[in-house]
């Protein structure tokens, strides 16, 4: 057994280390937060470059959803309340995929409800088709008409980006029945002490 | 430089056109990608534009060049243009978005990558005239013993059907699926590799040659295309009936058509892996064994008149 030993010491290690966060790494293989819209408050075009040095949560939805982004907005300041301070590091962008509906000050007021850490992002058609191409999410505006309703279907996923922008994590739902709202906060806390353990995968995948 | 060694207008004008197209493209699909057409580029990649447009052009201009009898027949030039497209086209317009969202979508995509558009890209006999039409430096590059000797051990009947199956399989390993579906990189490895493996593996079960000059005889060709159809059924059959959503990737990033349920999509998805490559083995088992047959029928055989007084007779049924 005695010389197995590092064998075996070395495959716990790559085990627990499997997974260090809550969510899914998906460092190294995501492009790094790389945007252009108007911001809602402002009325001006915003970059990637503005958010650099925080925390970037992003999530893609529009004003007239019923359910999905209501809840994931909110469950998401939940989570900033739970980080207390440390909140004032973390923005979170909503960008509409209804950008017809989505005026800027109907977005303004939408984003309002959910916290000062919230920024509205209007996209022209071409800005949110280059995003949505980069983080591969998919989004669809039908506006109806003969008896079919206006319909938007998007994604699901937050995006976490970290303070350099680099893309660091994936949330997969937090419009779920049971969101996992302490591990979100976890993961988060974990970003902005600047740790920064990814996973054997994520090492695998850089490598590929 | 002399006249006569001044290089003829299509050495230059062809490719200074197809890049000039390659740029526009690039820069629309950049800066106007909400306006782009679905049939042009959703992300365009130079990579895929000169590996479509610049064999295309290499294969007609060295027919162009070979003698008329030994050309490949029309229908294969048509079956070669038309591999080479439907790849383009799932690499590059607007399936692509369809392809990233939807796992059945993703599934036809790979279908054409490793089957359909090798295999025809296979019957088009591409190897001589675009050996013959490709720059010197690159020709020498792909004749090099190097290259050869790389290939060599890839092209070992077994080895191939193992790599064949294998990188089906290693692709739709869920957590292999999901680092290659959410990264840009590793998509690309996964496309590429497929494209690259499927004409590798086609270009040899389909090459019409005996023995030598082919590496593998017409039975180990044969065996070789039989033989991935069974672990592919093994790898849709687990699909098919799989209980629980094994690729969650297509829940997180959205799907194309949400009113399909997730289970229904990896159903669908599973057939896709399950039936149409088992039907693909089987034309490309009819094929060898009429490529078989048309060597014997070339082979010189000794006469003997009651043998061909019997072929004959036979030949009212067999049509040979």
């Amino acid at each position: 057994m005695k010389p197995l030993r590092p064998l075996l010491l070395a495959l716990a290690l790559l085990t627990t280390a499997a997974s260090p966060w809550h969510d899914i790494s998906v460092r190294g293989e995501v492009p790094a937060l790389g945007f252009a819209a108007t911001d809602a408050a402002s009325g001006h075009t915003v970059t990637a470059a503005d958010f650099r040095g925080r925390i970037v949560l992003l999530y893609l939805g529009y004003t007239h959803c019923p359910d999905v982004c209501p809840l994931t907005l909110h469950n998401i300041s939940v989570v900033l309340r739970r980080l207390g301070k440390a909140a004032a590091g973390v923005r979170v962008l909503f960008v509409t995929v209804d950008p017809h509906r989505d005026t800027v000050p109907v977005l303004r007021r939408y984003v309002a409800l959910f916290g000062p850490d919230f920024v509205g992002l209007r996209p022209d058609a071409n800005q949110l088709a280059r995003l949505a191409r980069r983080y591969r999410l998919a989004y669809a505006v039908d506006p109806g008409g003969h008896g079919h309703p206006y319909t938007v279907t998007h994604s699901a996923a937050v995006y976490v980006f970290d303070r350099t922008g680099a893309a660091r994590l994936l949330i997969p739902s937090l419009a779920s029945t049971t969101p996992d709202l302490p591990g979100v906060t976890a993961d988060l806390r974990r970003l902005l002490r600047g740790q920064t353990a990814e996973g054997w995968f994520g090492w695998l995948a850089r490598w590929v | 430089m002399s006249p006569a060694r001044r290089l003829p207008p299509a050495e230059w004008a062809v490719p200074a056109a197809l890049a000039a197209v390659g740029a526009a493209l690039d820069w629309a699909t950049t800066t106007r990608p909400a306006a782009m057409p679905v049939w042009l580029p959703f992300d365009f990649s130079w990579f895929a534009w000169a590996g479509t447009v610049l064999p295309l052009w290499w294969y007609f201009r060295g027919i162009a060049r070979m003698a008329p009898a030994r050309r490949p027949a029309p229908w294969r030039r048509a079956v070669f243009a038309l591999g080479m497209g439907l790849i383009w086209a799932v690499l590059q317009t607007r399936y692509l978005y369809l392809a990233e969202h939807e796992f059945f979508l993703s599934r036809i995509m790979h279908v054409v990558l490793h089957h359909l558009g090798p295999f025809l890209v296979a019957l088009g006999l591409a190897g001589q005239p675009i050996r013959a039409a490709m720059p010197a430096p690159l020709r020498r590059l792909v004749e090099s013993r190097q290259v050869r000797a790389a290939l060599a051990p890839l092209m070992q009947p077994f080895v191939a059907a193992f790599l064949f199956v294998g990188l089906v399989a290693l692709w739709l390993w869920p957590p292999v699926h999901f680092a290659s579906m959410i990264g840009h990189r590793l998509f690309w490895v996964m496309n590429w590799s497929m494209v690259l493996d499927g004409l590798l593996f086609w270009c040899q079960v389909l090459d019409p040659r005996p023995a030598p000059p082919a590496r593998a005889g017409y039975g180990a060709r044969a065996a070789m295309a039989v033989g991935v159809i069974f672990p592919q059924i093994a790898i849709g059959a687990f699909i098919v009936f799989s209980r629980h959503d094994l690729y969650p990737y297509y829940n997180y990033c959205g799907r194309f058509f949400p009113d399909i349920s997730p289970l229904y999509d990896q159903l669908v998805g599973g057939m896709v892996v399950w039936i149409p490559p088992a039907m693909m083995s089987i034309v490309a088992l009819l094929i060898v064994l009429s490529h078989l047959r048309a060597a014997e029928d070339a082979a010189p055989r000794p006469l003997d008149p009651r043998a061909a007084r019997m072929a004959a007779l036979s030949a009212r049924w067999t049509g040979r």
